[in-house]
């Protein structure tokens, strides 16, 4: 570099070198990150390949790629999709029973009375365990369809009253003040204040709820069902096969895991465009 | 007697874009009981200056030497915030800072309690106190470890004036009564008129442009002729150096 | 899950104290005081909080009636409350036709969930540590935490129920597997989030390293470490449950699976309330009260119960008001 002429000079060009210093610590920091990440995927995997059939019979423990030829074999035999739907539709429709409930009950519990009356409600619905709910729907309704739906709505409504109810003791009083100071009317003030501040409590609730639902209704489904991936599951366990079982179950898993994290998500990012600027700050 | 010495004391925060100078070759020496006061518009690096002495934070280049008779001296520190750990007692907060134990040294942290007008309120917990409670709590831990300097960030811009008065004029008292060296940072001018004999002006970029004394008697009382002329001095001042900047 | 449970702590009859009237008028306002702490009682939570189970109760009776007398084949059994009631009786004085009684079940499975928490919180906290302080050490774990924390219980109890045979091993290792990333992700949290200001403090009044560990860094994390205590364990009692019905020979859950499998509706629904019991003594009685202790310095959660209890009970006077509040 050429000597500076003025005190201008200076400093424009450490600030170019320095960007410069910046961004490279930024990718070799991103570097690092995926360095990692990889070593990780590589360590579990490799332990998992490698304890198959050394540490653990392979019967007990399939390694991941008999789990990826067995979901070969069987996505060829064309089960899967059937089943998937089965368990997908009766996950939507009790989820969706759960959030009317679980949003209702939330919204009623403003109310100090109904707080009281609901508040054993939800702590019995937060510390139950769902397969408690599966056992007892499983033995009064048999394989019926109203078992996995209202199992499901019992061990998740308390997760959306929760966050419900957390939203609304969290209310803006400043801004509801504001907003009855310059005369905004009240569909005006829920629709530009309460609603936009209670979305992100329900949101954390309904994905909170829906990673508990498929779990619970496919619990259900191997206690009493005649379809589905509990089913395909019960199957497998009686047969003790349990490479078909981990692969149903992975299966799944991924869908589920898919569901929750990429497709919730993004509509998340979505509804909430004006809460990332916050953070991008 | 502590004595101060910053030689070249140069600071500057991120890099490339983001690079902010906080401080530019400031050379300074403050020693004895005096009570110097640092004012400057916002950003002005009066803060990173009190972080510095008190070493929280390391200059980017040139030198500091707090020094008590030849030695490393003892620093105490009162926040903007109080800064207590809120889960523990009044009286553990000031034991906190403390070298030792001892019953004298309880003694003592109740006494500077009892010196800010909390002697009964050692074992609530912070949380359970007004903000000017917590604050003078604040400064009861900063001069219990009787520390030879003592360094003060806003301590009162967060309270409501009244309240601020009265901390002033206790602060005030204990430096009389105690004799230390006191660092005081603040943006509002009248307090530093109030409270010190030195008032050092810090400018835009962080570069020391005044050095001002200030040499009137105690108690000042606000509505006094020469206050008022020493504060209009000093406004006075701000409004030459904004045109410099400008 | 906060803790506010102190309704029931406010004193009804709190209105008697304060100044003696004129006794003139003191019939009336006798009996104006009595109709005014008639509603006040009627409309206090606690009261709301009783009525609760009756309505659950004439519920249930209800619907057995309208189910069996308008569409019986909605269901195959339905337990009555009473035979419910007779179940529970005789299971807590230990009259049982399965093999352990109630309180042996519940105990045998509380050792279970006991060591699994602590290998979980053990194992997690350090974890959680290494992936709070390196970036490498996050990257390296977190795709692996998050996978574990989705998988279902099923999966890990069918696993281990066929890896290690019916024992305490496989139970156990559920309970870690389902406790752990709760701790993990807690004490990460809890890491990223050490109140810095507070350290500078130290370090500018000279506080030994040692001192601050213990005085600044360990108390913020409690509150983390606490959450993760309370997640890990009311989760991995789930996971317990359920990898004790695949793989038990007894407990809690291998319990009400043989009451399921031995098709009395009523084992199951008396079981159900068991674990209700166990969960709410847990959750409201232990937890909330290390709570208590633990976080004595936290003054927010009575703060706002003595706003609400001045701002919404208009028809009480502010001197119990504020009494409640403590």
């Amino acid at each position: 570099m050429a000597v500076p002429a003025t005190v201008e000079d200076v400093s424009e060009g450490a600030r170019t070198t320095e960007e410069e210093l910046v961004r490279r610590a930024r990718r070799r920091d991103l570097q690092v990150t995926w360095f990692w990440r990889i070593l990780g995927y590589v360590t579990v995997l490799g332990l998992w390949e490698y304890a198959s059939g050394r540490w653990m019979r392979e019967q007990l423990l399939p390694a991941p790629t008999t789990v990826l030829e067995t979901f070969g074999e069987i996505w060829r035999g064309g089960d899967m999709p059937a089943a998937f739907q089965a368990t997908l539709s009766r996950i939507a429709v009790g989820f969706a029973l759960s959030f009317v409930v679980g949003l209702a009950v939330g919204v009623l519990m403003q109310n100090r009375w109904l707080e009281g009356f609901f508040r054993d409600a939800v702590l019995i619905g937060i510390t139950t365990p769902g397969l408690v709910w599966a056992l007892i729907t499983a033995i009064i309704f048999g394989n019926r369809t109203a078992g996995p739906l209202i199992a499901v709505v019992l061990t998740t409504f308390a997760l959306i009253t929760v966050n419900v109810h957390e939203g609304v003791k969290a209310l803006p009083k400043d801004l509801i003040d504001m907003s009855k100071a310059f005369r905004v009317g009240l569909v005006k003030r829920n629709r530009q204040i309460v609603i936009p501040h209670l979305a992100p409590y329900i949101f954390t609730g309904v994905r909170f709820g829906f990673s508990i639902a498929w779990k619970i209704v496919v619990l259900t489904e191997v206690f009493a069902s005649s379809s589905g991936i509990g089913f395909e599951l019960r199957v497998a366990q009686q047969l003790f096969q349990l490479d078909v079982f981990l692969t149903w179950i992975l299966a799944f898993y991924v869908l589920a895991l898919f569901l929750e994290k990429v497709v919730l998500e993004q509509i998340e990012r979505r509804f909430f465009r004006w809460r990332r600027e916050v953070t991008a700050a | 007697m502590a004595e101060i010495l910053i030689k070249n004391l140069h600071k500057e925060f991120g890099t490339g874009a983001d690079k902010v100078v906080a401080l530019e070759d400031v050379n300074l020496s403050i020693g004895g009981h005096v009570f110097v006061s640092i004012v400057g518009p916002s950003g002005c690096g009066k803060s990173t200056l009190l972080n510095i002495l008190s070493g929280i934070e390391t200059p980017t280049s040139g030198t500091v030497a707090i020094t008590q008779e030849g030695h490393d001296a003892a620093p105490g520190y009162v926040f903007q915030a109080a800064r207590l750990l809120p889960w523990r007692t009044v009286m553990d907060n000031l034991l906190f800072v403390q070298s030792d134990r001892s019953p004298s040294t309880r003694e003592r942290c109740q006494r500077y309690l009892e010196m800010v007008q909390l002697g009964d309120k050692g074992s609530k917990f912070p949380g359970e106190l007004s903000g000017g409670m917590q604050q003078r709590v604040g400064i009861a831990r900063a001069f219990s470890i009787e520390p030879d300097v003592l360094f003060m960030d806003e301590p009162f811009s967060h309270l409501d004036a009244i309240t601020a008065r009265s901390l002033r004029r206790e602060l005030h008292d204990m430096w009389a009564q105690t004799g230390k060296t006191v660092v005081f940072v603040t943006h509002d001018i009248g307090e530093a008129i109030e409270l010190s004999n030195r008032v050092l002006v810090f400018g835009k970029g962080g570069r020391l442009v005044d050095d001002i004394g200030v040499d009137l008697p105690f108690p000042r009382d606000a509505a006094h002729e020469d206050v008022a002329l020493a504060k209009a001095a000093i406004y006075r001042r701000f409004e030459e150096l904004d045109l410099l900047v400008s | 899950m906060t803790s506010r449970g102190d309704e029931m702590a406010v004193p009804h009859d709190a209105g008697l104290v304060g100044t003696t009237p004129a006794p003139a008028r003191r019939r009336w306002t006798d009996r104006r005081r009595m109709a005014r702490r008639a509603t006040r009682i009627a409309r206090s939570p606690a009261t709301a909080r009783l009525l609760f189970p009756v309505a659950v109760l004439i519920f249930w009776v209800v619907s057995i009636d309208v189910i069996e007398g308008v569409w019986p084949f909605a269901v195959d059994v339905l337990p009555r409350p009473s035979e419910v009631r007779d179940f529970v009786w005789a299971e807590l004085r230990s009259d049982t036709f399965a093999p352990y009684n109630v309180y042996e079940t519940f105990w045998i499975s509380l050792k279970r969930l006991a060591i699994g928490w602590l290998i979980a919180m053990g194992l997690g906290t350090a974890i959680g540590l290494a992936m709070g302080l390196s970036k490498g050490a996050n990257a390296f774990f977190n795709d692996w935490v998050v996978a574990i924390l989705a998988m279902p219980n099923l999966a890990w109890a069918l696993f281990v129920s066929m890896a290690f045979g019916f024992g305490n091993s496989g139970p156990v290792i559920c309970v870690v597997l389902t406790g752990i990333p709760f701790v993990i992700i807690n004490v990460r949290e809890g890491v990223r989030n050490t109140p810095r200001e507070l350290f500078d403090m130290s370090r500018s009044f000279r506080v030994s390293p040692s001192r601050t560990t213990r005085h600044v860094l360990l108390p913020s994390l409690m509150p983390f470490m606490f959450a993760a205590a309370r997640y890990a364990f009311a989760l991995g009692w789930k996971g317990l449950v359920v990898a004790e019905v695949f793989g038990g020979r007894d407990g809690a859950g291998w319990t009400i699976k043989f009451w399921y499998d031995a098709h009395r509706a009523h084992g199951v629904v008396g079981y159900a309330f068991f674990f209700m019991a166990f969960a709410i003594i847990f959750e409201k009685v232990v937890f909330d009260n290390i709570a208590k202790r633990v976080f004595r310095w936290r003054p927010a959660a009575t703060g706002v119960e003595v706003v609400e209890e001045v701002f919404e009970t208009e028809a009480a006077p502010p001197a119990p008001a504020l009494q409640g509040g403590r």
